[in-house]
């Protein structure tokens, strides 16, 4: 029959054409995956020495559910040409678990968002921020990690703390434990530095003057990178898995619709 | 003689001028002009806020109660600095941090500590200018300053 034919040809082509789509979306979830597991700002000892690290969980499982779905779009396409159930019922459940690999994923890094707040990191930075009695090698590593991002980022990002450099007269800290209220009010690191990379005037930015302390807070330099990571993983996933469903759809019509 | 001058902390936006150990004070530049010589030295005596009725000037040089007698007299006197240090051509931004020193106050030393307060206080401090024969001039006490926790 022509009518049936061509309509099971029109569906051919927008499988393959689904299929190809697919393909690139799962090479480029696998290339965002890797960017935000490469941790280009260095945040992950943050998010690590919480436990709370399940945003890169979630980018892990992007990777190989993005070269999943690559190797099974070429599947999905040679089985749409071919016409073969078999093919295509493997395609089928092959391309559902993927599928369900990948809604976890996604679901991971947007609630995982929630947990990253203000008071999450402040309590963490003063709970580890230069702790120097620690109780075993874990805690040891965690902290001197924990340490060292902190001076990166106050450095980098010319800031200081969470809200700013009076969360460590605000609040009890690891740090006050070691250093000297009188000395340091707030860490050395949140003065500003010449070329070589001391203070400009150690007694200024003690006193807070304008101009020899950092002011401002970290906390959008960590949330800044942070929720993109997590928003790209997440809504990119939910688009990938919404324009699959539909390709799913169409192929078990279609393998419906092929006889032996 | 009792001069006008009130001292007080710098009402200018300094983040760190209270700090749990510390605190600072605007410089009193001219306020001791016209009674004192050269010679003299100007201190600055710290005492707790419930002590400052008490205090009774010291009446020479080796009878001034320094920082590591806080905890008995509830008060000592610090920054020991001459007349010309508080002249009228000195900056009118500088300040002066007391509690800033973290390397003195060992046993045994005479020499005029700075050394952290050891707890919120309240404190109310004055400037008296010694001379050679004892005490001559003092400003008023100031209000009481409360340090952070």
């Amino acid at each position: 029959m022509a009518k049936s034919d061509d309509g099971i040809r029109i569906l051919q082509g927008l499988l393959i054409f689904g299929n190809v789509i697919i393909g690139m979306c799962g090479i480029a979830l696998t290339a965002e995956c890797i960017f935000f597991v490469s941790d280009p700002h260095g945040l992950y000892s943050l998010l690590e020495a919480t436990e709370n690290d399940d945003i890169y969980a979630a980018a892990w499982i992007g990777i190989f559910v993005g070269f999943a779905l690559f190797a099974l779009s070429i599947l999905g396409i040679v089985a749409v040409i071919k016409s073969s159930r078999t093919l295509l019922m493997v395609y089928i459940i092959l391309m559902l678990i993927t599928y369900a690999f990948e809604m976890a994923s996604c679901i991971t890094a947007a609630t995982q968002r929630d947990f990253l707040t203000e008071n999450h990191f402040l309590k963490q930075m003063l709970e580890r921020y230069k702790k120097s009695n620690t109780d075993n090698n874990n805690d040891k590593r965690r902290s001197e990690e924990v340490t060292k991002t902190w001076d990166k980022l106050m450095l980098q990002n010319e800031c200081c703390g969470v809200y700013g450099p009076f969360d460590w007269q605000n609040y009890t800290s690891v740090f006050r434990i070691t250093h000297s209220d009188a000395d340091y009010p707030w860490p050395h690191n949140c003065c500003v530095t010449n070329a070589q990379g001391s203070p400009i005037d150690l007694n200024g930015c003690k006193l807070g003057v304008p101009g020899y302390y950092h002011s401002k807070g970290c906390y959008d330099a960590i949330s800044g990178p942070m929720n993109t990571h997590a928003w790209g993983v997440a809504w990119f996933g939910f688009a990938i898995l919404c324009w699959t469903f539909f390709v799913l759809l169409g192929t078990m019509f279609y393998w419906s619709r092929v006889e032996y | 003689a009792l001069l006008p001058y009130v001292p007080r902390v710098p009402p200018r936006a300094l983040l760190g001028k209270v700090t749990a150990t510390t605190f600072t004070l605007e410089m009193p530049c001219c306020a001791f002009n016209g009674h004192t010589n050269a010679s003299d030295t100007v201190w600055l005596v710290v005492a707790f806020a419930n002590a400052s009725d008490t205090f009774r000037n010291p009446l020479s040089q080796k009878d001034v109660p320094l920082y590591e007698q806080l905890p008995s007299a509830h008060s000592y006197m610090t920054l020991e600095a001459s007349v010309a240090a508080y002249s009228c051509s000195a900056p009118s931004s500088a300040v002066l941090r007391v509690g800033g020193d973290t390397a003195c106050g060992g046993q045994g030393s005479r020499d005029p500590c700075n050394g952290p307060l050891p707890s919120p206080g309240p404190y109310r401090v004055k400037f008296l200018v010694m001379g050679c024969h004892g005490p001559k001039a003092e400003t008023r006490w100031s209000d009481p300053i409360l340090l952070r926790r």
